[in-house]
């Protein structure tokens, strides 16, 4: 087991990881830019070490500074939270060069996952239900035609080096087929230097379902069934649960094998989540992320089972600590994420924390960096915390989420925590009965 | 409706703009703001706000603490450095520009590139930080006079660490 971690992130997942070296008796390393001299995860860790200026690429994706920070420290492996260097397989790469231990998957399967098309090929030969669509890229505006008529319209035309929701376009009919497919690779070589598209049938009320998985490098895999994450503003996440409301057992133990099998096969090592659009009783993925993802506190708490833990497990050459069997879920859990914006329009909100408090009592998690004083710094992305909740059922869950919202202090910035209030009152969210186009359409008429 | 007059319109901007002194004393936790403002011949604003500072954290064990939010773990309070006391705020200070290890002889048992004292060049190698197996050679920013020595050989050191002092 690893004497030291180095944390090559910041804010709440900082802490996480922190959390668990703690409770795993691991020394921990917090890596910071100046700005984040005085940030929680800072305080919390072991040892911190300062790695550059404000501005991410001089400090939190600085590779030399990072690997200098754990050869000045002793820091035997790396992990890297979400975002930032955690899907960089060059990075993965450079620490293994070094003789350090990257807590995740392997190079080749982040970069097979990173590209598109080719995950996309890769899952379908191991089994995976795709999205009807082109075999590959789409050349010419005649091939698209074809391929519109083929899946029956409408269709979305994605850039094949695109991510993040973005450099993707609908055509709703053969007469808009010609505009979108040469904006899609316009906008494709403009933002991501690469004009390759390919075409996929357009799915017109699915709901966004993932499935947890994890590898233990020798293969075996296991699943920690799905995730609903339907309700998102600009395809960010902002309200995620587990179970799925919409999904029966059946559905999970078919679709949870498909996805660890498929990453037994490839000896997939940690955790990863294969991300789907559901309509209809049927899954269709749309990408794999190799990563541990920001929702996994859903997940943890119905299975009663520490992510964070099992990934640094897992690298360190032990097995798995369950087996599928195991596995049993327990209840219902729903997430929040809080961001310091300011409602309407969500305009980031950095400034100093006047008052926090955290929600506390039974069944209530809150996952933040925040504390009375502290400088939100304008430089990151505006996530301040999680607010977990878990219960014995949905109603319960969805109850306890609105009592514990109601305790949750952040004074001195603008935050979302209205937007959440408003959207408990909600018969869609009440009854599950939304998808991944429900919440855009509610802020069009509800915040305007 | 009431009309209101010039000396109205006067006293409200006068109010709005002590309550905007008063809001800036206490966002930036100041004790006491005084603002002078001539606004023609024998025409002047003339305003002092003040307040009593925050009650600073309590240490005497036999008190109760007072009715503060919880700090962080560590004691949240942020003194003031007083530049004595920060060497790298100083003007003549040296800080790495890298995460790394100290070296202060191009090889183990040779001389050392500078020891107090000595006058440098702009450019002149200061040190040497060793970041992956690269040895980078630190140059003075510009020239000078070695005052003080901050850190030894052998030391690790993170970005913006103080290394030395060249006035």
């Amino acid at each position: 087991m690893f004497n030291k971690i180095l944390i090559a992130n910041r804010g709440e997942i900082a802490l996480r990881v922190i959390r668990a070296c703690r409770e795993m008796g691991i020394g921990s390393v917090a890596v910071h830019s100046t700005a984040d001299a005085d940030a929680m995860h800072v305080r919390m860790a072991d040892e911190s070490v300062c790695i550059g200026p404000a501005p991410s690429p001089l400090s939190y994706l600085n590779f030399p500074a990072i690997i200098s920070a754990c050869e000045i420290t002793g820091a035997q492996a790396i992990h890297p939270g979400y975002g930032f260097l955690s899907e960089n397989a060059q990075f993965v790469q450079v620490v293994e060069d070094h003789g350090l231990t990257f807590i995740g998957p392997t190079a080749q399967h982040i970069r097979t996952m990173g590209d598109k098309i080719t995950a996309k090929d890769t899952m379908k030969a191991l089994g995976v239900p795709c999205v009807p669509g082109s075999p590959g890229g789409v050349d010419t505006v005649e091939d698209a035609l074809k391929i519109g008529d083929e899946f029956g319209y409408p269709v979305i035309i994605k850039a094949t080096a695109g991510g993040g929701g973005k450099g993707m376009k609908v055509a709703n009919s053969a007469d808009e087929m010609k505009s979108a497919f040469q904006t899609a690779r316009a906008e494709g070589k403009s933002n991501f230097g690469n004009p390759e598209v390919y075409i996929e049938k357009y799915l017109t009320t699915p709901r966004h379902i993932e499935i947890q998985v994890f590898g233990d490098g020798k293969g075996k895999a296991v699943h920690l069934g799905e995730r609903d994450c339907s309700l998102q503003r600009r395809h960010q996440k902002v309200f995620e649960e587990a179970p799925g409301p919409s999904i029966t057992p059946e559905e999970r133990a078919k679709i949870g094998k498909v996805c660890a099998d498929a990453c037994a096969n490839i000896n997939y090592i940690g955790a990863g989540t294969i991300e789907f659009l559901y309509e209809n009783g049927e899954f269709y993925f749309i990408e794999m992320n190799t990563r541990l993802q920001v929702e996994h506190p859903v997940t943890e708490a119905i299975f009663d089972q520490d992510l964070v833990r099992e990934q640094i497990r897992v690298a360190a050459g032990l097995p798995l600590s369950f087996t599928q069997d195991d596995l049993k879920i327990r209840g219902h859990a729903i997430e929040v994420r809080i961001n310091a914006e300011k409602l309407p329009n969500f305009s980031p909100c950095p400034g100093r924390i006047t008052q926090f408090h955290a929600p506390g009592g039974l069944g209530v998690r809150m996952d933040s960096a925040l504390y009375d004083g502290y400088s939100i710094p304008p430089y990151y992305d505006s996530l301040i915390g999680k607010l977990i909740v878990h219960g014995r059922d949905r109603p319960e869950a969805l109850a306890r989420l609105a009592r514990a919202l109601g305790e949750l202090i952040v004074d001195g910035v603008d935050t979302t925590i209205p937007l959440f209030h408003a959207l408990l009152k909600e018969d869609a969210v009440l009854t599950g009965d939304y998808n991944i186009h429900w919440l855009e359409h509610w802020l069009e008429t509800n915040l305007t | 409706m009431t009309k209101t007059t010039p000396q109205d319109s006067a006293r409200d901007s006068d109010v709005s703009f002590i309550k905007a002194l008063a809001e800036l004393l206490r966002e930036n936790d100041l004790t006491e703001l005084q603002v002078k403002r001539d606004y023609g011949e024998n025409d002047s604003l003339n305003v002092r706000v003040s307040r009593n500072p925050p009650a600073q954290v309590v240490t005497q064990m036999a008190q109760a603490a007072p009715a503060q939010t919880m700090a962080a773990p560590a004691p949240a309070a942020s003194i003031a450095p007083e530049a004595s006391a920060d060497p790298a705020s100083l003007p003549g200070a040296v800080t790495s520009p890298m995460v790394g290890t100290v070296y202060m002889s191009p090889e183990p048992d040779v001389a050392a590139f500078v020891k107090v004292g000595d006058k440098v060049s702009e450019g002149d190698t200061l040190l040497i930080i060793e970041a992956m197996k690269t040895m980078n050679h630190i140059p003075a920013p510009k020239s000078g006079t070695v005052k003080r020595l901050l850190v030894e050989d052998g030391a690790p050191v993170e970005f913006g660490a103080p290394l030395m002092i060249v006035e």
